[in-house]
């Protein structure tokens, strides 16, 4: 997209500002407010006019929301018949304005007449959703647009035989067009169409009843065929088997065999790189120190949030089978290659590891190279503390540190753990054994420093930098 | 090295060490308030431009520079963040992936713990295609366009290419049941057996899509037939979508006997986020008619071309990561197109919602192919409306305007989601469906130009 850039900044800009409103020209009218340059201009505070009635009661002053409410109380003041009627010269109109500062409606200019419809206006721009719908999970901030929403959620609406309900035709008659509620109620069959509704009756616990043929809308199908996979494999067996499917039962035993690793890694990281950058050596898995990115995939093996599927019956091998298999390599050439996009990567003249050994034999770098300065994307908002920030970042990358990029620097690689909970042994990252605390002499040039300051390095704090050689 | 020693060994505990204080969620710690703070100011803009320098130090195999960004990415990407976290998180993934095969004697990203994408029922497909306007979209304009243009044919034959497993035709079909005609159209549907592998997946095969749409019609009172066109041979071997041969087969099978034109019929051909898995690199191909260099995208709708069909419609994605653009630009490019789906998905759905998830998910599938490979492996070349536009007039077709009742029809539609979607009509003619004024979706209708006499023939 040529205008990727531009929509780069709006998409930042656009995640912290609420839906904008449609663009659909408004039906015309008048600037709302004011209507009577006389009217007394009133402005209260949220919660005053939260708590601000809008009918009053003259004699007691007690306040009401409605107005019936107002006419029932006054009876009971028993006031003479003349003054039972509201008195003909009003009050002096009054008019409001909005108590957020930002608001358009805190001009006076601007102000609008009616209590009710301020409070409103202020709880739905300014005030918490505090209503939900329980049909749809819509949120309101005030009661009655609530209600009424919830009055027409799920009315105005289209059911179909199985029990769903969609408030749209379009959903709605696809669904129903691919649903076994349909299935069965139209499925006596024809000589050409294979028999859906006997087999599959069969399966279903309670056996439904005849069905008459009918082709309205009926709502006598007394039994929702049980979960759609009863019906598949009744129908797979009628349907003349594919190329597809054969290949499907092909690859089952390998996609099980890929899959039956991951479910054993049980790990429920929010992320599959906290883990990475996180995690600690447990015995054996250090004893190639070579590349970083090893430990990347293997935490990317263990933890994933999204939902692990079966692999059974597809007709195209899914891409995202990764799945780890803890016995066996990883990374090494575990099975035929059945990704859909199978790596045909050449080796390269210089490896992750390689470089990273060089690096690490460098002597310290500059102090102030910064990778982000660097790289131009430093925001402006860095704060001041940065720079031990920086330093725990560089820490983070498990590279060598700059002599001097901060006072705290040296704390922090000695793994001064106070600031930054308690001490973990954390992954080497890039496989490179630091030497114990003098690690501050070595590393690679580059590095955090006062760019960003994301102290996430934090598990790195106070790790053990067993000295594990480079290999 | 030891890297194939360190195959052998377990890996190592994770669960232990996982540090959620690394996101800016953590509150237990002084470091977690300043993780807070700086984190929060790493907005798309900045996510952005950290996919860009890890794009082009990829690009320049500086795997040092890409781990150091990583490394940054990873403490912004968050699988259940904001919409831009959400994205980065997916988009670091496809980097990691491309970037170990950089290294491929120490790894290979193969079966790395990404679980297998779940496969959906039917009907929960069609809950899918629905969750937000992307796909509706294209259907709505195609089918309207689809009624006006066979409007007094007895016979309609569709041949529809796409990728959600037939989603488009219930609402066809029920608005053909509608039409007080009598005797009533007929209807019969083509596909091909066999489809571009991405999501979404469906558990069941198209031969049973087909049949439940038969007993939908039947039930619609509409006469209707489905096929499946059996392009069977090489295509049966996954790896062979990576090569040329593969292509020319496929092309060589859509021909008049194949498809089973019928002279009878108004041919429709139904393009649906498919055109994009037909390489677009301008090599010369064994089908070209003519001398010079073609695509096989261009030869593809040579033969479409050459079916007569009345009207073709296609619906893609209004972004440009075809075959010539460079890992760099198509990261940034891709980001800042997929936040579109992401962000829609974050006004309407809970951060946690599993279909929400299943839904990023399969973009997440996208974004792996189109970030993490590079020639033939990257199968999804999506090009932009305005290029296909021009591509379309290239090889003789003529923009078929949409109706206007076309047009309120879809503005009705999106008027029943949520309020950021839009919609606009470039002047190409086509409909493009917006979210927050970005592009996302385009729907354009064409004819070959010279279908008229083939038109009047059939009206005889």
């Amino acid at each position: 997209m040529n205008d990727s850039t531009a929509s780069g900044d709006d998409s930042s800009g656009n995640q912290a500002a609420p839906p904008p409103p449609k663009a659909i020209a408004k039906k015309k009218r008048n600037l709302p407010g004011m209507p009577d340059p006389d009217a007394e201009v009133i402005a209260l505070s949220p919660k005053t006019l939260m708590a601000t009635n809008r009918f009053v009661c003259e004699i007691c002053k007690k306040g009401f929301q409605r107005d019936q409410n107002l006419q029932l109380h006054r009876r009971g003041h028993n006031l003479p018949w003349k003054l039972r009627q509201r008195s003909s010269t009003d009050a002096k109109k009054r008019v409001y304005v909005c108590p957020e500062p930002s608001c358009v409606h805190h001009d006076p200019s601007r102000a609008l007449g009616d209590l009710t419809g301020i409070k409103k206006h202020f709880c739905r721009k300014h005030g918490e959703k505090k209503w939900k719908c329980d049909k749809c999970s819509k949120k309101y901030a005030v009661q009655s647009d609530w209600k009424a929403h919830s009055k027409i959620c799920g009315t105005k609406e289209y059911k179909c035989d199985c029990g769903t309900l969609f408030n749209r035709k379009d959903s709605f008659i696809t669904h129903r067009a691919f649903c076994d509620a349909l299935a069965e109620e139209t499925s006596k069959p024809p000589a050409t169409v294979s028999p859906l509704s006997p087999p599959t009756a069969a399966s279903s616990p309670p056996p439904p009843p005849p069905l008459p043929s009918e082709h309205e809308d009926s709502t006598q199908t007394d039994v929702v065929l049980p979960d759609n996979n009863n019906h598949v494999t009744e129908m797979l067996e009628s349907v003349k088997p594919d190329s597809t499917s054969g290949r499907t039962l092909d690859e089952t035993p390998v996609m099980t065999n890929l899959t039956s690793g991951s479910s054993s890694n049980g790990s429920s990281s929010s992320n599959v790189f906290a883990s990475l950058f996180a995690s600690s050596t447990s015995s054996g898995s250090f004893q190639s120190q070579t590349a970083g990115f090893s430990n990347l995939f293997q935490a990317i093996a263990c933890s994933d949030p999204t939902p692990a599927v079966a692999p059974s019956s597809s007709s195209e091998p899914v891409a995202l089978g990764l799945a780890v298999n803890q016995g066996s390599s990883i990374f090494g050439t575990a099975g035929p290659d059945h990704m859909q996009y199978p790596p045909a990567a050449p080796p390269p003249s210089l490896s992750a590891t390689a470089l990273l050994q060089k690096a690490a034999q460098m002597g310290a770098a500059a102090s102030n190279t910064s990778l982000l300065r660097g790289l131009g994307i430093v925001s402006s908002s860095s704060s001041p503390s940065v720079s031990h920030d920086g330093a725990s970042l560089a820490a983070g990358l498990g590279l060598g540190l700059a002599c001097d990029s901060g006072s705290g620097l040296k704390e922090l690689m000695l793994g001064t753990p106070s600031i930054f909970g308690p001490k973990r042994t954390t992954l080497d990252l890039l496989g490179l054994g630091m030497a114990a605390t003098g690690g501050s002499t070595s590393g690679l040039s580059v590095l955090m420093n006062g760019g960003l300051d994301v102290p996430a390095a934090t598990p790195f704090l106070g790790r053990e930098f067993g000295g594990q050689d480079i290999r | 090295m030891k890297a194939e020693a360190r195959g052998k060994n377990p890996s190592p505990t994770m669960s232990s060490m996982q540090n959620p204080s690394l996101f800016s969620n953590s509150r237990s710690s002084i470091s977690g308030a300043v993780l807070t703070g700086c984190l929060s100011s790493l907005d798309g803009a900045c996510i952005e431009k950290l996919l860009l320098h890890c794009g082009s130090a990829l690009e320049s195999n500086d795997v040092t520079l890409a781990q150091q960004v990583m490394w940054v990415l990873n403490n912004v990407a968050s699988a259940v963040g904001d919409p831009n976290q959400r994205l980065a998180s997916y988009f670091l993934r496809a980097l990691v992936s491309r970037a170990s095969r950089l290294c491929p004697a120490t790894m290979s990203f193969k079966a790395a713990g990404i679980p297998h994408r779940r496969l959906m029922s039917v009907t929960e497909l069609a809950g899918y295609v629905d969750l937000i306007p992307w796909h509706r979209f294209g259907f709505c304009a195609s089918n309207n366009a689809i009624l006006d243009a066979v409007r007094g044919f007895p016979k309609i034959h569709i041949l529809d290419l796409s990728i959600t497993h037939c989603m488009q035709w219930p609402t066809l079909i029920d608005a053909l049941g509608k039409e007080p005609e009598s005797p009533p159209v007929e209807l019969r549907i083509s596909v091909l057996s066999w489809r571009p592998p991405t999501p979404p997946l469906l558990n069941i095969p198209i031969e049973e899509v087909g049949q439940r749409l038969v007993n939908f019609a039947r039930y619609r009172d509409v006469p209707f037939d489905f096929n499946v066109i059996e392009v069977g041979g090489p295509l049966d071997e996954e790896e062979t979508i990576f090569s040329s041969s593969f292509y020319d087969f496929l092309l060589s099978q859509l021909n008049a006997t194949m498809v089973k034109v019928n002279a009878e019929e108004a041919l429709v051909v139904n393009i649906q986020n498919w055109l994009r898995y037909i390489p677009d690199e301008e090599t010369s191909s064994s089908e070209s008619s003519c001398d010079g260099i073609m695509s096989y995208r261009d030869s593809f709708l040579e033969l479409v071309g050459r079916l007569s069909p009345c009207l073709m419609t296609v619906v893609d994605e209004d972004c440009d990561l075809g075959a010539q653009s460079g890992l760099t630009s198509r990261i940034v490019a891709c980001f800042n197109y997929m936040w579109i789906p992401f962000d829609a998905l974050e006004t309407f759905l809970p951060k946690d919602s599993p279909q929400r998830i299943e839904y990023e998910s399969d973009i997440g599938h996208k974004i792996e192919n189109i970030v993490g490979y590079e020639g033939p492996q990257r199968i999804e070349r999506l090009e932009s409306g305005g290029k296909l536009c021009r591509r379309m007039a290239a090889m003789g077709f003529i923009s078929v305007p949409f109706a206007e009742e076309t047009v309120k029809e879809v503005k009705v539609l999106l008027d029943e989601h949520a309020s950021g979607w839009g919609m606009k009509k470039d002047e190409d003619g086509m409909l493009v469906l917006t979210w927050k004024g970005h592009n996302a979706v385009y729907a354009g209708a064409w004819v070959p130009h010279d279908l008229t006499s083939h038109q009047n023939n059939l009206l005889v």
